[in-house]
C-alpha cells in the first residue's frame, strides 16, 4: 500500500468527519428536548414526517410501475424517458422547483392555472406542493433501485406461475413484486430520506410557512439566524434520521461489498 | 489525412491564442490611461482588493456603485457579497474575510459593534422605506395594510433579517394580524419578492427600491410614511480588514455626491441629516 494512497485516503477521512464533529460540538444537549418542543420546531418536525411519507407512498404508487415498464417493456424512446427520470437526480434541486413552479403555478402555469380553475387547488405554498416537490427529487432514487431490481429477478418463477394458469396481474401481484421486496425496500427507503432532506425545490415551488410547508431543512435553514440552537437540535435530529437510515440498508448497499472482501 | 485535419488543428489553436493575446492587450490600454489621469483627482491614491458584505436589497445600487468605484480608483477591485444583514453578521462574526459591512438595519450593524469585529463609528449612508408589492394590475385589490389580512399568502422575510423586522413592526404598528399559516418567509428581500413576482404569492412586503427594481413584474402599493418604518442603513470598515485604506474611500465613496446620485438613482433616499 502506497504511503501517499493512505495519507490522502486519511485526508478524505477527516473531510468527512470533521463537519460532523462541529455539529455535534454545538448541540445544546441540556436544553434539546425543550429546544424539540418549541411550536416552529414541532411544526416543522411533524410537517416533514408527515410529506415525506406521501411522498414515498407516491413514489411507489408511480415509481414502481415505471420502473416495471422501464425494465420489461421495448419501446422506443425508452432510453430518453430513463434519462428524463433520472435527470432530477442531478438536476440542482432549485432549478427542479424553479421548473415545478412554471408548470403548477396558478398564474401562468403550464397546468397551474386549469388544475386551479377546474378543481380550485393550489399546489403552490400548499402541504400538497411540498409533496410534489419531495416527490419530483425523491420518485428517481425509488425507480432506478426499482429497475435494477426488475432486471436482476430470475423471470422463470414467473413462467412458471404462468404456466400453472396464474393472470398477468397476480403474476406481478404474487411472484414479481415479493421477489423484488428487498429492492423496493431499499429504494423506498432511499427515496424517503431524499424527500426528508428536500430543501431547494420545496422553498422554492411551495415557499416556507411554518406549520404548512416550513420542513425541518426549511427551518433550520431559516432558524439559524433567528434561534440558533433549535436550528442544530433539528440537524441532529435530521442527522440521526440519515443514520437509521443508513444502518438499515447496510445488508442491501454494503452486501456486495463485504462478499469482496472475503 | 489525419495529418492535415492535425495541422489544420493547430493552425486554429495557435489563431485562437493570437486573437486571444491580442485582445488582452487591447483591452489593457484603456485602464493604464485612465490611471494616469485619475492620479491627478482623486486622492489618497489607493489599490488592492476588498470585500464588501452588503445588505441583498443594494444589489443593483451597490454593483452600479462597484463598477462606477473601480473606474475611478484604478487597480482596486472590489468584490460585493449580498444577503440578508443577519446571514453576513453571522459570517463576519464566523471570520470570514470582509472588509466592509452594509447592514439593512441598525440591530444587526449593533450585533458586530458589540462583538468588536467593526471598532470604527458606523455611517448612516442611505433610508429607505417599505412597500406593498402585489401581482401585476393588483388583482385583489390590495390598498391599505389592513387588506393583507384578507390574502391566502403574504410573503414577508424571517426576522431577524431587517426587512422581516421592518414588516413585523409596520403591521404590529398599524394593528394587522396576519394569521401565521398565511405568511411565507424569505431568506432575503430579493426571495420574499420573487415569491410574488415568480410565485403565487398575493402581496410581500419589500423595500421601495425592491419594488421599483421589479419594474412590470409586480404593482406596488404605496405604505404611507406615518405607517412606514424608515430603514437607516449604517456601513462600517470591518475591524479585520486587510486593506482598511480602501475600505475607507468604498465608504467615503458611497457618502459622495457621485455615490449618493447613483444609490438615489435605484430608488434609495439621503441618510437623516443629523451628523
Amino acid at each position: 500500500m502506497p504511503l501517499v494512497a493512505v495519507l490522502l485516503a486519511l485526508v478524505a477521512v477527516a473531510f468527512f468527519a470533521l463537519p460532523l464533529i462541529g455539529l455535534l460540538r454545538q448541540v445544546p444537549w441540556r436544553d434539546l428536548w425543550d429546544d424539540l418542543n418549541e411550536p416552529a420546531a414541532r411544526d416543522a418536525i411533524r410537517l416533514s414526517v408527515e410529506c415525506s411519507l406521501w411522498s414515498t407512498f407516491f413514489s411507489l404508487l408511480f415509481g414502481v410501475p415505471l420502473a416495471y415498464v422501464l425494465a420489461r417493456a421495448r419501446f422506443p424512446g425508452r432510453a430518453f424517458v430513463r434519462a428524463l427520470v433520472v435527470l432530477p437526480m442531478v438536476l440542482p434541486p432549485v432549478v427542479g422547483g424553479v421548473a415545478l413552479l412554471y408548470a403548477f403555478r396558478r398564474t401562468d402555469g403550464l397546468v397551474g392555472g386549469l388544475i386551479y380553475d377546474v378543481f380550485h387547488y393550489q399546489f403552490t405554498f400548499s402541504k400538497w406542493g411540498v409533496v410534489l416537490a419531495e416527490t419530483f427529487v425523491a420518485m428517481p432514487f425509488l425507480v432506478i433501485t426499482a429497475e435494477a431490481g426488475f432486471r436482476s429477478m430470475d423471470r422463470r418463477y414467473e413462467d412458471a406461475a404462468a404456466s400453472l394458469g396464474a393472470g398477468r396481474w397476480t403474476v406481478f401481484r404474487r411472484v414479481t413484486v415479493p421477489m423484488v421486496a428487498p429492492a423496493l425496500i431499499a429504494g423506498a427507503a432511499l427515496a424517503w430520506a431524499r424527500a426528508l432532506g428536500e430543501f431547494g425545490a420545496t422553498i422554492t415551488f411551495a415557499g416556507n410557512i411554518q406549520g404548512r410547508t416550513q420542513t425541518t431543512p426549511l427551518a433550520v435553514y431559516l432558524l439559524l439566524e433567528g434561534n440558533q440552537d433549535v436550528a442544530i437540535a433539528l440537524s441532529l435530529v435530521l442527522l440521526a434520521v440519515s443514520i437509521v437510515v443508513l444502518v438499515s440498508l447496510r445488508d442491501h448497499w454494503f452486501g456486495g461489498l463485504r462478499d469482496a472482501e472475503r | 489525412m489525419s495529418r492535415t485535419i492535425r495541422c489544420w488543428l493547430v493552425t486554429l489553436v495557435v489563431a485562437g491564442l493570437g486573437l486571444v493575446g491580442a485582445g488582452g492587450t487591447a483591452h489593457a490600454a484603456p485602464p493604464h490611461e485612465a490611471r494616469a489621469k485619475s492620479t491627478t483627482t482623486t486622492s489618497p491614491k489607493v489599490s488592492g482588493e476588498i470585500t464588501v458584505a452588503a445588505a441583498a436589497s443594494l444589489t443593483d445600487a451597490f454593483t452600479k456603485l462597484k463598477t462606477d468605484f473601480e473606474k475611478a480608483n484604478p487597480g482596486t477591485t472590489v468584490t460585493v457579497n449580498f444577503g440578508g444583514s443577519s446571514a453576513l453578521v453571522n459570517q463576519i462574526q464566523g471570520g470570514a474575510p470582509v472588509d466592509v459591512f452594509a447592514s439593512a438595519d441598525g440591530a444587526n450593524m449593533q450585533k458586530v459593534v458589540n462583538g468588536k469585529q467593526v471598532t470604527a463609528e458606523p455611517t448612516a449612508f442611505v433610508t429607505n422605506l417599505l412597500a406593498i408589492v402585489v401581482k401585476p394590475g393588483n388583482p385583489k385589490g390590495v390598498k391599505s395594510l389592513s387588506d393583507l389580512a384578507k390574502l391566502d399568502v403574504v410573503s414577508l422575510c424571517a426576522p431577524p433579517q431587517p426587512c422581516g423586522t421592518y414588516a413585523d413592526q409596520i403591521l404590529t404598528q398599524a394593528g394587522v394580524s396576519i394569521p401565521t399559516d398565511h405568511i411565507t418567509r424569505g431568506a432575503d428581500v430579493k426571495s420574499t419578492l420573487s415569491a410574488v413576482t415568480t410565485g403565487d404569492a398575493d402581496a410581500a412586503i419589500v423595500y421601495v427600491t425592491d419594488a421599483k427594481a421589479a419594474g412590470s413584474m409586480a404593482t406596488t402599493v404605496l405604505i404611507p410614511a406615518w405607517q412606514n418604518a424608515f430603514a437607516i442603513y449604517p456601513i462600517a470598515p470591518v475591524a479585520a480588514s486587510g486593506n482598511s485604506d480602501l475600505a475607507d474611500a468604498w465608504i467615503s465613496y458611497t457618502t459622495s455626491a457621485a455615490g449618493q446620485k447613483t444609490l438615489q438613482s435605484f430608488g434609495f433616499l439621503p441618510p437623516p441629516p443629523v451628523e
